[in-house]
């Protein structure tokens, strides 16, 4: 075989991919380090600080990238697949600040539920990287290759319980559907490259900008199929079957951390594709997201109305949620954009807070019990943790001074500046979906509140079992609290940074 | 060429015959063995299409190591082996015929518009772009990141698998 | 790519051969034996002994190793066209796949540490 002239390699800035480094070497690190120490006693605690070592480089990181893509402009490398631009800095920062936050929350639950801690950490680590990736990605296949690597580790950690067949089974529907919809995204990449015969997104703009195509329907197929494969890890009607199940029976911290890191991903994903690649097109896919939008905002708001479980009624909630931020996303102005982004902020913070505080009120055994009879009552018995979740609860409804209302401010305001029938139609239905989710946020708030009843047995199962709030948790709640407070009350700030964070 | 149409015609008969097999077979080691054919159909046709790397990675991996998968898995579950055919069944016959007949019409009516009158014309330098060396080549310099992550795909898969099905 | 083509002709009419081989010699007893169906000639083979039915408990130790097998033969799939191109891929090359490699041995020395591997 002649041996052929080597050619030029791609350039490779790893200061770009950094951040992703560190969480790689992190999970990758923890393996080592399980494996060396198998069945140390001291094992569990290295891991932890190991892990939480890492996000805080990672964290670090992507601050001085923060300043140096704002300042200098985006940071395109590795052959034109990864982006560096501040999108991806603020997406990674609410991810980090996420995976940090189940993290925390995930060591006491782990300790209580006797689970092997180590694995879940390199897990959760390397489904964060996976989630960074997707931040930054410029490529269509990097997309995909990043959508498989965030969710791999994620079907994993909502099987992780094996002793409850809830958590089987949530991890078995979450891996099939899973499995699903990243085929159905794959067909959707392989009709746009053979549309536009590159799977770059700068490079599908280019081709689109400068060809005309004779016949579009392989291409509006494909992007039809890219939406529908991203509009099932964002929780979107009518994709959203898997969420109440999954949300339900996965570990209360592996449920905080897909409520808020797995939409902050996979919205990346959606509006790099949809605002880089097909930007010509978008009197195409601003339907569609006006319908997925409209269905998420009031099958998410109904249903949550009629369930008699706090973690469903909340998985439910956060279907109406991504329904908010989608209309953002239809709004596709950088107004839209910019409120898509610091809603995405807001509600990971608010999601983190309230299934924080029902993992530790979880009234049994079961993980995936969790009825309103159990939580009567509660910020009663305990007034800081049920006031809490009445303070995130309300948060998420979007009562004024939390951060819930600044959000839903900016997304409604930018929905309401495009100024078309179908816009204003989108606003009227957002609205009402706000004021019905405002009657079962009540509801939970309500339920706290009452006073318990005399029946034995249902005082009997909440007297037996206080938790006590560990030092961990109790950094996360704080945290989550404060910021929802501060966003509500001194919005300027992070508007500023959501709004720097548009471009690019 | 005519030969390609035959061939192409041949192959997709029998991988069509083969998954109307999987889904109807009473047992599920023959559904896995008709599966088995699917496989090595997809191969066939990707050497019809000069993408002679991609076919014996289907050959290694698809035939090679994941039906060993199902297979295993199929006995770990205990899953009925003799011909029980009302427990493999689902019962919603009417809407699963209504919903394939639905995806059927939509993909034919889709694929027919789009590629309808394509005539796909091979020539011999494209031979040299199905090869391993080519793929290989744009594996290590295009899509060098996607390369890497994959290895640490896998490093999750196989932490994630072993944390789930340890024995204890 | 006629050459192409008639090499893997050749491959196809191998198959066909095989497959028609086993098919006539296994219809063609088919077709002469006779068939007298009798319950006991159903149930399956177990050497002399009455059988006990299914598999027993160590199960889950052949399914993990079926699953190392496509983990790892996925990674022997990367390594071949790398192989191929070893020269014109160069020192780059070489630390792509070092990384990669050194991945999934660290991978395989976790699964030997957790006792996977051990006697199944």
């Amino acid at each position: 075989m002649i041996a052929a002239a080597p050619i030029a390699t791609p350039a490779v800035d790893l200061w770009a991919i950094a951040p992703i480094i560190a969480l790689v070497a992190t999970g990758v690190g923890l393996v080592l380090i399980r494996a060396l120490l198998r069945r140390n006693q001291a094992v569990t605690p290295v891991c932890f600080s190991v892990a939480v070592v890492g996000l805080l480089v990672a964290a670090g990181l992507l601050a001085r990238q923060w300043h140096r893509v704002r300042d200098d402009g985006p940071i395109v490398s590795l052959a034109d697949m990864v982006r560096v631009d501040p999108f991806a800095v603020f997406l990674g920062i609410v991810i980090v600040a996420a995976t940090l936050a189940g993290l925390l929350l995930a060591y006491a639950y782990l300790r209580r539920e006797d689970l092997e801690a180590p694995e879940y950490f390199a897990l959760l680590l390397l489904s964060a990287a996976g989630m960074l990736m997707m931040t930054t990605a410029n490529d269509l296949v990097v997309v995909f290759v990043a959508l498989e690597v965030l969710s791999i580790p994620l079907y994993v950690l909502v099987a992780f319980d094996r002793r409850r067949l809830r958590s089987q089974e949530a991890g078995l529907k979450y891996f099939v559907l899973g499995a699903f919809s990243s085929a159905v995204f794959l067909y959707g990449i392989a009709l746009v490259y053979g549309a536009t015969g590159t799977t770059s997104l700068s490079g599908i703009a280019t081709f689109l900008a400068g060809n005309t195509l004779f016949e579009q329907t392989t291409l509006l197929v494909g992007l039809g199929l890219l939406l529908v494969g991203l509009g099932f890890k964002v929780a979107a009607v009518p994709f959203h079957m898997w969420t109440p199940d999954v949300y339900q029976g996965a570990p209360t911290p592996v449920t905080a951390f897909m409520a808020a890191a797995t939409k902050a991903a996979a919205f990346a994903a959606v509006l790099r594709i949809v605002l880089t690649a097909f930007p010509q097109y978008r009197d195409d896919w601003r339907p569609i997201l006006w319908v997925l939008a409209a269905l998420s905002m009031l099958v998410g708001a109904v249903a949550a109305l009629v369930q008699n479980d706090v973690k469903r009624t909340l998985a439910y909630s956060s279907i109406a949620h991504a329904g908010y931020i989608l209309m953002g996303v239809y709004a596709a102005s950088s107004r839209g954009r910019e409120a898509a982004l610091l809603y995405l902020l807001v509600y990971a913070f608010m999601a983190i807070g309230a299934f924080a505080v029902v993992m530790i009120a979880a009234p049994g055994p079961d993980d995936a019990k969790h009825s309103y009879d159990d939580y009567r009552g509660l910020a009663v018995r305990r007034p800081v943790l049920g006031g809490l979740l009445i303070f995130f609860v309300l948060a998420q409804a979007g009562v004024p001074l939390t951060s819930g209302f600044v959000g839903k401010l900016e997304l409604f305001g930018s929905v309401a500046q495009a100024g078309e029938t179908s816009d204003y139609v989108l606003l009227v239905i957002g609205v009402l979906s706000a004021v019905i989710a405002f009657a079962f946020y009540l509801r939970i708030a309500w339920t706290l509140v009452t006073a318990p009843d005399d029946d034995t047995a249902v005082a009997a199962a909440y007297s037996t079992r206080p938790r006590r709030v560990d030092g961990w948790t109790g950094i996360v709640l704080a945290g989550a609290a404060a910021l929802t407070l501060v966003v509500g009350v001194l919005p300027g700030t992070f508007i500023h940074f959501a709004r720097d964070a548009v471009f690019f | 060429m005519w030969e390609q149409q035959v061939a192409f015609w041949v192959i997709a008969v029998a991988m069509a015959g083969a998954a109307i097999g999987v889904v109807r077979a009473n047992n599920v080691v023959h559904a896995a063995l008709f599966l088995i054919v699917v496989f090595a159909g997809s191969a066939a046709q990707y050497i019809l299409l000069l993408a002679e790397f991609v076919a014996w990675v289907q050959v290694l991996i698809y035939i090679g190591a994941i039906i060993v998968l199902f297979l295993f898995g199929v006995m770990l579950t205990r899953a009925p082996m003799r011909e029980e055919r009302g427990k493999l069944d689902n019962s919603q016959r009417l809407a699963s015929a209504v919903v394939a007949l639905f995806l059927f019409g939509v993909l034919a009516v889709f694929l027919i518009d789009a590629f309808g009158g394509t005539e796909l014309r091979f020539r011999d330098s494209m031979v040299e772009v199905g090869s391993a060396a080519s793929v290989g080549d744009s594996i290590f310099r295009q899509f060098v990141i996607p390369f890497e992550v994959v290895s640490m795909l896998l490093l999750a898969a196989l932490v994630g698998a072993v944390a789930l099905a340890r024995r204890d | 790519m006629t050459e192409f083509y008639r090499s893997y002709l050749a491959v196809a009419v191998l198959i066909l051969a095989a497959i028609g081989m086993v098919g006539f010699m296994l219809g063609l007893g088919r077709l002469i034996r006779p068939v007298r169906a009798q319950e006991q000639k159903y149930i399956p083979y177990e050497a002399g002994s009455d059988p006990t039915g299914t598999f027993g408990q160590s199960n889950v130790r052949y399914y993990v190793f079926a699953l190392l097998f496509v983990i790892f033969d996925v990674e022997a799939v990367f390594i071949f066209p790398w192989a191929v191109n070893l020269e014109s891929l160069g020192w780059f090359g070489l630390v792509e796949m070092t990384i990669f490699v050194v991945v999934l041995t660290l991978g395989l020395v976790y699964a030997w540490r957790k006792g996977v591997l051990r006697w199944a």
